[in-house]
């Protein structure tokens, strides 16, 4: 059954966002903020880049501030000025990136002024971004979020988070039905979704944790995978991919929202990070680490399978 | 001349043209998504969907292997696709803003190169259009010169009626052949009404105008503000019907390979990559802007029409909201002064 989902709050928040974000432009805390601003479309929102205290009241926030604004922080992101101090508006799921790229030496927290958002959950989708925020239309991340409050950010809006009760956990029930298939049966599963791909990218081009000056996948001489849009090439690209993030994917899902052929990414990383968990008990999460489970060895690593 | 086919008549139609061996290309969920695909019957279609990619892809697939290589010792064998095994096609269901963009791909396939793998199935195949009936705020076809009834780029045209079924209009020899042969299966005219055409709800904007302002802005800061957000994927330009660059690859080993033809995107960083490592789009923004420059100025230099069509694809997919409507009418709100050329 459909249920609303409160987001009285978003007021608020958006209030205290454009408050914190005029302060501390003003007083040059920040020489810049990433942020979400209103775009044409009824109900939409964008990722905006400002650095001038008057348009702080461009600043918003609503279930369409879907994106990981991260992405921006990045070495893949060259223009965004990467001088002094910049302000970032960070979701729970958002932040987790941003300790990810911290513990991968990519950002230092001293150059970051963290502005967290108290957060109900965000749409799904935004094709159509005026969907209103219920059980059905909420991403499936956030039925399984346990994060609504960022923690230790420099900023966060003093409001109380609704709890949504009883909303279906979606990957675990996805990944369950998926593991309960024959291998046969999960393979023409991922073929029918992978047939789709077209190769746009979009998955790699949002994701916090693509910074690679170049991706594996561009490469030509040699071509390391194939770069058609045909089967082996598409299962080669998402399961490098797959691989590429285990460990490190904080799980913002990004890359499943933005697909435009509709391919559950997420769902791949998802079972991944279940996998790791089981085999090393890690977890993408709000501390910094400095090494993944697949880049560091302890004597508690499973070795069974030294034969 | 006109006519009308009930529902039931059109999906005969259709599965009677595959019965024949006809590649029957139509809306068609595939694995939850709605695509333009080969049919094997035609109640599989799903034809009150706007596809989520345009109808470019029937003549112009996402990949194609264009020639074939084997080695063998010092002997090099290379292998032609002969494009007339094409299949004789029948393109259904689509929509003016994909239609229309047909004739656009058509002034480039056929300009200075004569892209045979393009023209070959554009020869073969007739395209069924459909009056639309269903707009969000993310379309525009009416701000780029077109209608939702428009017929342009169809060889038969089907406006839907109250109560089902179609009234039809021939636009073509194609498009006459296609009825002429399937006499049976149309109607007089049985006074039914037209369902509500679709009401775009995006603003209009002047393309004099902004061509006017590409003209004289290739460096402008607004290139800055409007695509830093920009992440470089390729989703607007494989979504769009207009969209025609691509890449060709070789795959294969140093035995045998294939040398295919994919399609390419403007705002990847490789685009433009030199062999030297040079890239003279070296920023987002810089990329973007060819987006922009190439759909409403170099086209229009070229071709005398613009390089889109309002279906708003790219708009409802931008991983990051860029929204093109939204910065033609920003385009439009400067004052330019469209300059009037001089009798001389």
């Amino acid at each position: 059954m459909t249920q609303p989902i409160d987001t009285s709050i978003y007021a608020a928040v958006t209030a205290a966002i454009q408050g914190e974000a005029k302060r501390i432009l003003s007083e040059g805390q920040v020489t810049a903020i990433v942020g979400y601003a209103a775009a044409r479309r009824k109900g939409s929102a964008q990722p905006i880049v400002i650095s001038q205290p008057d348009d702080a009241q461009k600043l918003i926030f609503t279930p369409a501030c879907v994106n990981n604004l991260a992405v921006y922080l990045t070495k893949a992101k060259k223009e965004i000025p990467k001088t002094g101090k910049i302000g970032i508006v960070v979701k729970g799921c958002d932040l987790k990136a941003l300790a990810g790229l911290m513990g991968e030496s990519q950002l230092k927290r001293e150059n970051l002024y963290l502005i967290g958002v108290p957060c109900a959950g965000v749409l799904g989708s935004t094709i159509q971004p005026d969907t209103e925020l219920t059980s059905d239309s909420i991403a499936p991340k956030c039925t399984e979020c346990n994060e609504r409050m960022p923690p230790e950010c420099d900023f966060v809006p003093a409001v109380q988070v609704p709890v949504n009760q009883g909303l279906e956990k979606k990957y675990a029930a996805e990944i369950a039905r998926l593991e309960a298939l024959t291998p046969q049966e999960r393979w023409a599963y991922w073929k029918e979704q992978f047939s789709k791909c077209i190769k746009c990218y979009a998955c790699r081009q949002v994701c916090p944790f693509c910074f690679c000056e170049q991706c594996l996948c561009d490469r030509n001489k040699p071509q390391m995978v194939e770069t058609t849009p045909r089967p082996a090439g598409n299962f080669a690209w998402h399961i490098v991919r797959a691989m590429h993030l285990a460990g490190r994917c904080a799980g913002c899902a990004e890359c499943e929202r933005v697909c435009p052929m509709d391919i559950p990414l997420n769902l791949l990383n998802r079972k991944m990070a279940k996998e790791l968990k089981e085999l090393f008990e890690h977890e993408a999460g709000f501390e910094v680490q400095e090494k993944g489970p697949l880049n560091s060895f302890t004597d508690k690593d499973d070795q069974s399978f030294i034969k | 001349m006109q006519n009308y086919i009930s529902q039931q008549n059109f999906n005969a139609l259709l599965d009677s043209l595959i019965s024949q061996g006809k590649r029957v290309v139509a809306p068609r969920t595939n694995a939850g998504t709605v695509l333009y695909e080969p049919l094997a019957n035609a109640a599989d279609m799903v034809i009150d969907q706007l596809p989520r990619r345009s109808g470019k892809e029937a003549f112009f697939p996402l990949c194609e292997d264009i020639m074939t290589y084997q080695k063998e010792g010092q002997k090099i064998e290379l292998q032609d696709i002969d494009p007339t095994r094409f299949l004789e096609t029948v393109l259904v269901g689509v929509r003016p803003c994909d239609a229309a963009a047909i004739p656009v791909l058509d002034a480039v396939f056929s300009w200075d190169y004569k892209d045979e793998f393009f023209l070959e199935r554009r020869k073969k195949t007739t395209i069924i259009g459909l009056a639309c009936t269903q707009a969000d705020d993310a379309c525009f076809c009416t701000a780029v010169g077109l209608t939702p009834a428009d017929p342009k780029g169809a060889d038969l045209f089907l406006t839907p009626l109250e109560g089902g079924g179609y009234a039809c209009e021939t636009q073509s020899e194609k498009g006459e052949a296609l009825v002429a042969n399937n006499k049976e299966l149309f109607a007089e005219p049985n006074g039914y009404k037209p369902l509500p055409l679709a009401e775009p709800q995006t603003g209009k904007f002047d393309l004099k105008k902004v061509k006017a302002w590409l003209d004289e802005h290739f460096e402008d800061p607004a290139w800055d503000s409007i695509a830093t957000r920009c992440v470089g994927c390729g989703a607007c330009a494989f979504v769009c019907p207009a969209c025609h660059c691509f890449d060709i690859v070789d795959e294969g080993t140093e035995k045998q390979g294939k040398r295919r033809k994919n399609w390419d995107a403007c705002g990847f960083w490789k685009f433009t990559h030199h062999a030297s490592g040079h890239n003279p789009r070296d920023q987002q923004p810089k990329r973007y802007r060819n987006r922009i420059m190439h759909k409403f100025k170099y086209y229009d230099d070229k071709f005398g029409q613009t390089l889109c069509t309002g279906c708003g694809r790219c708009i409802r997919l931008c991983p990051v909201g860029i929204d093109i409507a939204d910065i033609l009418q920003d385009i439009d709100k400067i004052e330019v002064k469209v300059k009037v050329e001089e009798n001389s």
